[in-house]
């Protein structure tokens, strides 16, 4: 017992110490599912949201000059993890706003256990489950990632505008891409196209054949495929190529990456797969000035939801300058005045700018990497949606959805 | 002041955690302490738990079956009950096979438990979960909501070690440890080893539904991802065996100190720049098997050895079973 005696004082010794905070720091919880199942997709979003504290940093800071930093925690897209680091962020650490927690189960249980009846706001930038919106949130739970509902929607249409009338479709069985598929069949059905058949798989499988046999009986006319590219999308997509099942895919955001090109080759996909992704307008000012800040990171600025992880942070810093003080409450009624109009708009890095117009008592209209972030009354965003297809270059050519 | 206040509150969530652990830890104990049972399948009795309570407390929703919003204690004997009645049924299959046969098939049944809730999306909203579950007491202000919480988990823990502790006094519990050690010894002394292995099981599974409601209600929110087995099965049993299984104080301890260790060694890693705190994430998932290392190494029968209970009287203290 001599051991954990001196290792728990220790530990103790280090926890009671160090949340002391220097008069010139502000803390901002920075929640993400750092291990788990999308560990890969959350590396880009931290990275996001760190370049965001870094421009507030070197351009003069929050306040009187004060510092802001994002406190990381791992909610491992696990409810119980979620609601154990929201806990240790805003009581340990005493944040005054909460960022994530990526996965919609974790950002659920986390903001109905700990950040709303703390009175913190918590701003999401990738939990997407319509049940976020319907919560009882005292205005407290923002979301710069739009619901499910529309990125299923805007496939859909995708698909019908294609001249494609009858489809297959297969969800990895999990709480993301089950939305966007659940939303997808009702807007794709009430368009007049028909769904032939409709088959959950589970990820990290070897081999799909004999779900696709299945799926590909119907008659269909291509395949909607709603997966993680790595854990079984890719898998998908060589199982029909290589057995004649399918040869026209659409696919949601959890598909894109440049490894789906790489593994099945350009001209294999070629005129035959269509992915949308949550994204940015690529032309918008706003997005231009954050892909070059982002680039210079070595990350790459279209990653999922690395836009949203800017956006969420540079939003809360703005909150927090137009507050006036490090206040949980003034912040969290802040948000909605930088976001939205009116006002003078600010793009992504304009943090100097910024700061002025709101010490100048302007009001002041944030458009981001991701969008014009606006928010609803649920405190949602409309989502903007991509379409990508294999370019000439045999690289993903990217346009933007009207 | 508020940095008190808020360690304070964060003190309440690790014991409220570390609670809702040791019932599974206690569960477990039952199971695998007492009567030798290797269930590996704690993560689908604790779903079933979960999804129970939850279910039947929640107001209406078109997104899964509620709507019933039943009392608390209805859900939680009604979570029991049902979990009860399905260990009944598994242990009716299982139970007649030895240890590491029996651990194979506890981790396909609880797997296959996990996927039917994972899967009846009209029952369970499937992977998205079933959301705004209430919470007993939370009408109260803060802190008194988390302290009355708290409260209901611990007088629950308190009350089910008084339970096991006279149980595992009683004849019931030596019959226990009889077929644990020598089960053809204890059938040659006239016992029904298989209804007491079913007893010991269902009991166990019981309990370990009892913590899934609680967890449900803790987090007002249950999905396919809270009820993962790293965290809700060799959690527990690292649990168990680091505080010392086949004693109730042990699964108690085991339960509080991995808890602490899992959820406060993040408050150290945070402090560490971003790359390194992104990394270290992964190493609180080493630290505990480390923690798990260290502790069997100084205590290789967990913190607290098992105790066997004094038999009433001696007759002959030579020939008392104490020195197993």
């Amino acid at each position: 017992m001599k051991y954990m005696g001196k290792f728990l004082f220790a530990a103790s010794a280090l926890a009671m110490s160090a949340p002391a905070v220097s008069a010139d720091e502000i803390k901002v919880g920075s929640v993400a599912g750092v291990t788990g199942p999308i560990a890969e997709l959350v590396d880009p979003i931290i990275a996001g949201r760190n370049l965001a504290a870094q421009h507030v940093n070197d351009q003069g800071g929050l306040l009187d000059g004060d510092t802001l930093r994002l406190v990381l925690s791992d909610s491992a897209c696990d409810p119980k993890a979620g609601v154990d680091a929201g806990g240790k962020v805003v009581n340990v650490e005493q944040v005054v706003a909460v960022i994530g927690a990526s996965c919609s189960g974790a950002t659920n249980g986390m903001v109905q256990s700990v950040t709303i009846p703390a009175g913190v706001v918590a701003v999401s930038d990738s939990a997407t489950a319509p049940s976020i919106s319907e919560l009882k949130d005292n205005d407290l739970v923002f979301r710069v990632a739009p619901s499910d509902a529309y990125q299923g929607a805007a496939l859909a249409k995708l698909a019908y505008d294609s001249g494609v009338r009858k489809l297959a479709m297969t969800y990895s069985n999990d709480d993301y891409n089950a939305g966007i598929a659940t939303v997808f069949e009702k807007e794709f059905a009430a368009m007049g196209g028909t769904i032939t058949a409709n088959q959950a798989h589970e990820p990290n499988k070897a081999s799909y054949r004999s779900e696709l046999s299945t799926l590909a009986s119907g008659g269909a006319e291509g395949i909607a495929i709603f997966a993680y590219y790595g854990s079984s999308g890719i898998a998908i997509i060589r199982n029909s190529l290589e057995n004649g099942l399918f040869e026209r895919f659409f696919a949601a955001d959890g598909m894109f990456d440049t490894s789906v090109i790489e593994q099945i080759g350009a001209d294999n996909l070629r005129d035959r797969i269509s992915i949308t992704q949550s994204a940015s307008d690529y032309a918008d000012t706003s997005y231009q000035a954050f892909e070059t800040a982002f680039s210079a990171t070595g990350k790459d600025p279209k990653a999922p939801y690395a836009a949203h992880g800017y956006d969420a942070s540079f939003l809360v810093a703005l909150a927090i300058e137009k507050a006036g003080a490090a206040d949980r409450g003034k912040i969290a009624a802040a948000l909605r005045e930088v976001a939205n109009a009116p006002g003078e708009v600010i793009r992504p890095g304009e943090w100097e700018k910024a700061k002025a117009l709101i010490a100048a008592g302007k009001d002041i209209n944030y458009e981001g990497a991701s969008g014009p972030v606006d928010f609803d009354a649920n405190g949602d965003v409309v989502g903007i949606y991509s379409v990508n297809v294999v370019g000439d270059d045999d690289k993903w050519a990217i346009s933007l959805l009207k | 002041m508020d940095q008190f206040y808020g360690i304070f509150l964060y003190v309440i969530s690790l014991l409220t955690m570390g609670g809702i652990y040791a019932i599974l830890a206690l569960g477990l104990n039952i199971q695998w302490g007492f009567t030798g049972l290797f269930n590996a399948g704690i993560a689908g009795f604790f779903a079933i738990g979960a999804y129970v309570s939850a279910i039947l407390t929640t107001a209406p929703s078109v997104r899964h079956l509620g709507g019933y919003e039943l009392p608390y204690i209805v859900s939680f004997v009604v979570a029991m009950i049902v979990s009860g009645i399905i260990a009944w049924g598994v242990g009716k299959v299982c139970l007649k096979l030895r240890a590491d046969y029996l651990a194979i098939a506890t981790i396909g049944i609880a797997e296959i438990f996990r996927l039917i809730l994972k899967n009846e999306t009209w029952a369970t909203n499937g992977p998205r979960g079933v959301s705004m579950i209430p919470k007993p007491f939370e009408s109260l202000p803060e802190p008194w909501n988390q302290l009355a919480f708290l409260g209901l988990i611990l007088a629950t823990v308190v009350a089910i070690y008084f339970l096991l502790e006279t149980a595992r006094r009683s004849p019931w519990g030596r019959v226990m440890t009889a077929i644990r050690e020598n089960e053809k010894s204890a059938m040659a002394a006239g016992k029904d080893i298989e209804k007491f292995r079913m007893e010991a099981f269902v009991v166990g599974c019981m309990l370990m539904a009892l913590a899934g409601a609680f967890i449900a209600h803790y987090l007002k929110f249950i999905g396919p991802n809270a009820t993962d087995p790293m965290t809700s099965t060799f959690l527990v049993w690292v649990m168990l065996v680091v505080g010392g299984s086949a004693n109730n104080k042990g699964a108690i301890l085991g339960a509080f100190l991995m808890w602490t260790i899992w959820s406060a060694s993040e408050i150290l890693t945070s402090r560490l720049p971003d790359e390194l705190a992104i990394r270290t994430a992964y190493i609180r998932i080493f630290l505990i098997g480390l923690a798990l290392q260290i502790f069997l190494q100084r205590y290789p029968k967990g913190i607290f050895p098992e105790v066997r209970p004094k038999p009433e009287r001696r007759v002959n203290p030579a020939e008392s079973p104490a020195g197993r």
